[in-house]
């Protein structure tokens, strides 16, 4: 019973980084089609403007991350509008962006590296008081990395039911030519919504390297795998689908992890993710995008 | 002066082995549209394979120091093929991905994080893989023969590697070169239309994923019997962007493209680099040789999408063979001008072998209470329709009314909610599309569905069934086996391209000509298919009127040797003139059936039409 507590604890927070980034990926999927597999390299580079921040400019790491925030919200518009968008301008296939955004990864990320070089850096900030509660053994930080998760995952909920914008950006993931004939401004909305997701991004990134304690140019490499498998669990391209999956994943892993092996922990993520893109790819609740 | 030399055997040798992979590859993704993100796992998989084969038994003694499975201690060749074999073997656990209900990128992404992940368990695995550390003392393949540290094993090793890869080189030019390989190509154009007309997509990819997986496993053998290790850290996913890269750079689609992009890619940076004097930071040089790769598939695909070397245009026609240009349609002509060559000469009867009685007027296709939902909305409710032999029926209705939804359900395209679709008696509700369109139910598409880099003719001919050629056994018997009868084929295409007059187009590329033309590229190939039943989609949207007119005398002609053929169109003018009888669909079921002059005296079908 302790393993289940205590893994699942780890799992809550696993889950709360994983639904930050997977709820940014899959918006960005939803609204332009994109799966822009470069989105770890922005994670990373985020975590890596609030490291300076917070180490060389001596900024508190909460107050740095919003450097991070900015940084993945202004990459992420950029990397819409001067890489993505002129190459579906030209009506390639799908295929052709991705292979396109991983092109974008490997200079993202081993540009960051060319910077900072291979060594592991960590924020200054203490963990705070360990807490303990129900068996689950939480920091401070961990805590507050949940409490991140719930309000951000609340303010999504309102923007996509209660905003103009939200609107908008859920018409234009369903059918962007009806909605541009509707009088949408879709480019716009696709705009806002790299800024948005991006913002996701830079923050997913900024809790990422928190909670691992330790981090190096190339961590976030590997999470594109879990942020996969947790968009497809839920439904490539729905925001809470992926809030569910990333829910599932993350306490799944951990939980492997505590009863198995932990260096085998991702596989559960891809037994799902090869699981789901033969029996159900448009998740277990979609039939087709939905955001 | 030796140091050289040995220096140029390893260039040779990696020359060779890099080579082999990007043939490889090019030809899953550039061929036939299979973006394999996981190469590297099969590449990985046959040079572990190659060397366990050759390594001796494992005894805890004195090689106990690494862990490892098998221990055959075989001879070469065996290791060698035995890695050609287990790449091809590794395919078949990704055959579900590339089945057509998959979109292409997803497939793609769930092959990167298979080598992903396949990765990470080989680091962790110690039992089987020796874990991070990976196996080394390898045997040298030939050192019975020649001392492996000589000067002469060394390029007699770079040699044997050339041929191989010289011979992979033959292999896949055979395979490529056939009306298979036309097949493949089509495929990579639109997968849905090459299925419609009756290629089974999955069959396909599947053979080329286990092909290019064994040619994959045979050039990580050479590798590994040459460096003597193995360790996971080598075959990182990131070594396939790698390869995609060489691909991109040489020309997709183009075999010596493929080897020059290996020359010029992984070959060329791994040399270049080598000779940059070690900086302070010792992870820079390599972490600018990943941005270097990121900048070039991005720069390339941008500013030369199709590489260095872009897929050459098989020119098909005679006329093609003289050197003259060939004309470049503009896609602003305008299709009143098209000129319907000879096509009331035309016996479509010899030309498309059709067979049976002309004046059978039996009922060949029905559906029986046809039912289609999309998220809880019914789109077609309970549809029972019949079509008759040999005649040329209507669908219409307004928008909306579920027309192209019965079609693409009477092809099969789309999987009805419920009810049956009947073929000649026999109920065919869960026959796949391609199974469907061979035994002669063949469907045009309502949008623009031509192969784009196939040229017009060869659009044709891969619609052509039974070709001899159009089997991955019958390409690697050659074109001594196939030859003729490719000739055949493409002479009845040559014939139909003829009829309609657009002879002068037949080696342009189908891409690049005007929207009517493309409805009639569609319509000739759909034609070629040897349908019986012709199940059209609006085949006139979008054509001039002169020319829907034209059209339409010939499928009148059709009809009466004895085809049979459904089309949906909402120009009611068309139907007038050539369908009888006429289906009126509404709101998803029918409405009414008869003549159009019987249809305009009824009151509710002129409501639903002007109401629509």
């Amino acid at each position: 019973m302790s393993v289940f507590l205590s893994s699942l604890g780890f799992g809550l927070i696993s889950a709360a980084v994983l639904a930050i980034a997977t709820v940014g990926f899959t918006m960005q999927f939803a609204v332009t089609n994109v799966l822009n597999l470069a989105y770890g390299s922005v994670m990373i580079n985020s975590a890596f403007v609030t490291y300076y921040l917070n180490y060389h400019a001596h900024l508190n790491a909460w107050v740095a991350m919003i450097g991070g925030v900015l940084t993945g919200a202004i990459a992420s518009y950029l990397l819409n509008r001067f890489v993505f968008t002129p190459f579906q301008r030209r009506n390639l296939p799908p295929i052709t962006i991705v292979i396109v955004a991983l092109g974008v990864d490997l200079c993202g990320t081993f540009g960051l590296q060319a910077i900072v070089g291979g060594s592991y850096f960590s924020y200054r900030q203490s963990l705070g008081r360990e807490r303990h509660f129900w068996g689950m053994y939480l920091s401070t930080l961990q805590l507050i990395i949940i409490g991140i998760c719930v309000v951000v995952m609340g303010l999504i909920h309102w923007l996509l039911k209660y905003t103009r914008l939200g609107k908008a950006m859920r018409a234009t993931s369903a059918n962007a030519s009806l909605a541009r004939n509707s009088g949408i401004r879709t480019q716009r909305v696709i705009s806002s919504t790299w800024l948005i997701s991006g913002a996701l991004c830079g923050l997913a990134g900024t809790v990422f390297a928190m909670n691992t304690g330790v981090f190096e140019a190339t961590s976030a490499q590997l999470y594109i795998v879990l942020l996969l498998a947790a968009m497809f669990l839920g439904g490539p391209g729905s925001a809470y689908g992926a809030m569910l999956g990333a829910l599932t994943i993350g306490v799944a892993t951990e939980l492997s992890a505590g009863y198995f092996n932990p260096e085998y922990k991702e596989v559960i993520a891809f037994v799902v993710l090869l699981g789901m893109l033969t029996f159900r790819p448009y998740g277990l609740f979609g039939s087709e995008k939905t955001i | 002066m030796s140091a050289i030399l040995f220096y140029v055997a390893t260039i040779i040798v990696y020359g060779a082995v890099d080579s082999m992979a990007c043939l490889a590859l090019n030809v899953q993704f550039g061929f036939a549209g299979l973006s394999n993100f996981g190469f590297i796992i099969f590449q990985a998989g046959g040079a572990y394979v190659a060397a366990v084969l050759s390594m001796g038994p494992w005894q805890k003694s004195n090689e106990g120091f690494q862990s490892y499975v098998l221990g055959w201690h075989l001879a070469w060749p065996l290791p060698w093929i035995g890695a050609a074999l287990f790449g091809g073997l590794l395919a078949l656990p990704f055959v579900f991905l590339v089945g057509k209900r998959l979109r292409g990128d997803f497939a793609a992404v769930g092959l990167l994080v298979s080598a992903v992940l396949l990765n990470q368990l080989v680091n962790n695995f110690v039992p089987l893989f020796n874990g991070a550390a990976g196996i080394s003392i390898v045997p040298a393949p030939f050192s019975h023969y020649w001392n492996p540290q000589g000067l002469a094993y060394q390029f007699v090793y770079g040699g044997v590697a050339v041929v191989l890869t010289v011979l992979v080189y033959f292999l896949l030019r055979r395979v490529t070169e056939s009306p298979y390989g036309r097949s493949l190509r089509a495929m990579r154009d639109n997968d849905i239309v090459a299925d419609a007309l009756g290629k089974n997509v999955r069959v396909q990819r599947t053979s080329m994923l286990i092909l290019g997986g064994m040619i994959a496993g045979l050039s990580g053998a050479i590798l590994v019997g040459f460096i003597n290790l193995w360790a996971p850290g080598a075959w990182g996913y990131a070594e396939t962007i790698v390869l995609f890269a060489a691909i991109i750079v040489g020309g997709a689609g183009n075999h010596k493209g493929a080897v020059l992009g290996a020359l010029l890619v992984p070959l060329g940076f791994e040399e270049v680099t080598r000779f940059i004097p070690p900086l302070s930071n010792p992870a820079l040089v390599p972490a600018l040789e990943w941005v270097a790769i990121g900048l070039l598939i991005i720069g390339f695909l941008w500013f030369r999408p199709d590489g260095i070397l872009p897929e050459r245009r098989r020119i098909l026609s005679g006329a093609g063979k003289s050197s003259l240009p060939m004309p470049v349609p503009s896609s602003g002509e305008s299709d009143s001008l098209i000129n319907l060559g000879n096509l009331d000469q035309m016996d479509f009867r010899q030309l498309l072998r059709l067979e049976g009685d002309a004046s059978d007027h039996g009922i060949i296709l029905s559906t029986d209470r046809l039912t289609r939902a999309f998220h809880g909305v019914t789109v077609v409710s309970e549809v029972s329709i019949e079509f008759q032999r040999g005649r040329l029926t209507g669908l219409i209705g307004p928008n909306g009314a579920g027309k192209s939804t019965t079609l693409a359900m009477l092809a099969g395209t789309l999987a009805p909610t419920s009810g049956k679709v009947l073929y000649e008696g026999r109920d065919i509700t869960s026959m796949p599309s391609n199974e469907r369109a061979k035994s002669g139910m063949i469907r045009t598409f309502q949008l623009a569905s031509e192969f784009k880099k196939l040229t017009v003719l060869e659009n044709l001919v891969s619609a052509i069934p039974r070709q001899s050629g159009d089997s991955f056994v019958g390409a690697l018997r050659g074109r001594r086996f196939w030859g003729r009868d490719d000739a055949e084929n493409i002479e009845r295409a040559s014939e139909m391209l003829e009829g309609f007059g657009l002879t002068q187009y037949a080696d342009s590329y189908a891409g690049g000509l005007s929207g009517g033309q493309r409805r009639l590229v569609e319509i000739m190939r759909a034609l070629l298919a040897q349908p019986t039943i012709l199940l059209l989609d609006e085949p006139m949207a979008g054509v001039h009127p002169n020319l829907a007119h034209k059209i339409g005398d010939q499928l009148t002609r059709l009809v009466a040797s004895g085809m049979t053929i459904v089309m949906v169109e909402h120009e009611l003018a068309i139907m007038d003139a050539f369908c009888d009888p006429v289906i009126v669909l509404a709101e998803g079921r029918v409405l009414a059936q008869g003549t159009m002059s019987e249809l305009r005296a009824m009151k509710e079908v002129v409501e639903a039409y002007l109401v629509g």
